[in-house]
C-alpha cells in the first residue's frame, strides 16, 4: 500500500486532489457533497476520486444510499505516517 | 529504396507514443513543482527520454528513410519493440490520467 499512495498522490493527475481529500476526512467522515464544497472541486470530480481510494482501499463508505458518508480505512490509518511524508512534500 | 510497411508502421507508433507521452510529462513536471518527490522526478527522466527517442526515431525516418535499416529482419524487430512500447506507455497513461 505504501507504494500505491506514492504514486497514487504524487505521481497521477488528480494526485494533490486525493491528498487533500483523505486530509479532510482526517477530523471526521465526510459526503462527496461536503468534500466538493470544502475543496472547491466538482461533485463529479470528487464521486470519482473516492472511487478511486475505495479501489485502493484508503476510503470506505457507509451503506446510505443519499449523502453516503466515506471513512479512512483501519488499513489506511497503518501507513498514515507514509501519508504524512507525502503530505509534507506538498506543504514544502 | 521505397519506404517498407514494416518500418512505416513503426513511424506511426512512434507518433503515436510521442501523443502520449506529451501529457504524461506535463502531468508529472507539475505534479514534480508540488512534491518534488524523487519518484516522480524519475518519471518525469522517463518520460522525457522515452519522448526523445521516439521523436528522434521519427525525424531519422523522413531526413534519411533509404538509411534507415533497410533490412526486414531488423524493421520486424524495431516494429515489435515499437508495438511492446506502446502497450506500455498506453498502459501508464491510463493510470496515470484518470
Amino acid at each position: 500500500m505504501e507504494k500505491a499512495l506514492w504514486y497514487l498522490l504524487t505521481a497521477t493527475r488528480g494526485g494533490a486532489n486525493r491528498a487533500r481529500i483523505i486530509d479532510a476526512l482526517t477530523d471526521r467522515p465526510k459526503n462527496a457533497n461536503e468534500l466538493a464544497d470544502e475543496l472547491d472541486v466538482g461533485y463529479k470530480t470528487v464521486r470519482h476520486h473516492m472511487e478511486q481510494l475505495e479501489d485502493h482501499d484508503i476510503v470506505e463508505s457507509g451503506d446510505e444510499s443519499y449523502a453516503k458518508l466515506y471513512f479512512l480505512t483501519d488499513r489506511f490509518d497503518t501507513y498514515r505516517d507514509t501519508f504524512e511524508d507525502i503530505v509534507e512534500q506538498m506543504d514544502t | 529504396m521505397a519506404m517498407g510497411p514494416l518500418i512505416t508502421a513503426a513511424v506511426v507508433l512512434a507518433g503515436l507514443n510521442t501523443l502520449l507521452l506529451l501529457p504524461l510529462v506535463g502531468v508529472w513536471i507539475r505534479n514534480y513543482s508540488t512534491f518534488g518527490t524523487g519518484l516522480v522526478g524519475g518519471l518525469v527522466l522517463f518520460a522525457v527520454a522515452m519522448l526523445a527517442e521516439n521523436a528522434m526515431a521519427i525525424y531519422f525516418f523522413f531526413s534519411m528513410a533509404s538509411f534507415y535499416s533497410g533490412d526486414p529482419g531488423v524493421q520486424k524487430v524495431v516494429l515489435i519493440l515499437r508495438g511492446l512500447q506502446f502497450v506500455a506507455i498506453a498502459a501508464l497513461s491510463y493510470t496515470t490520467l484518470r
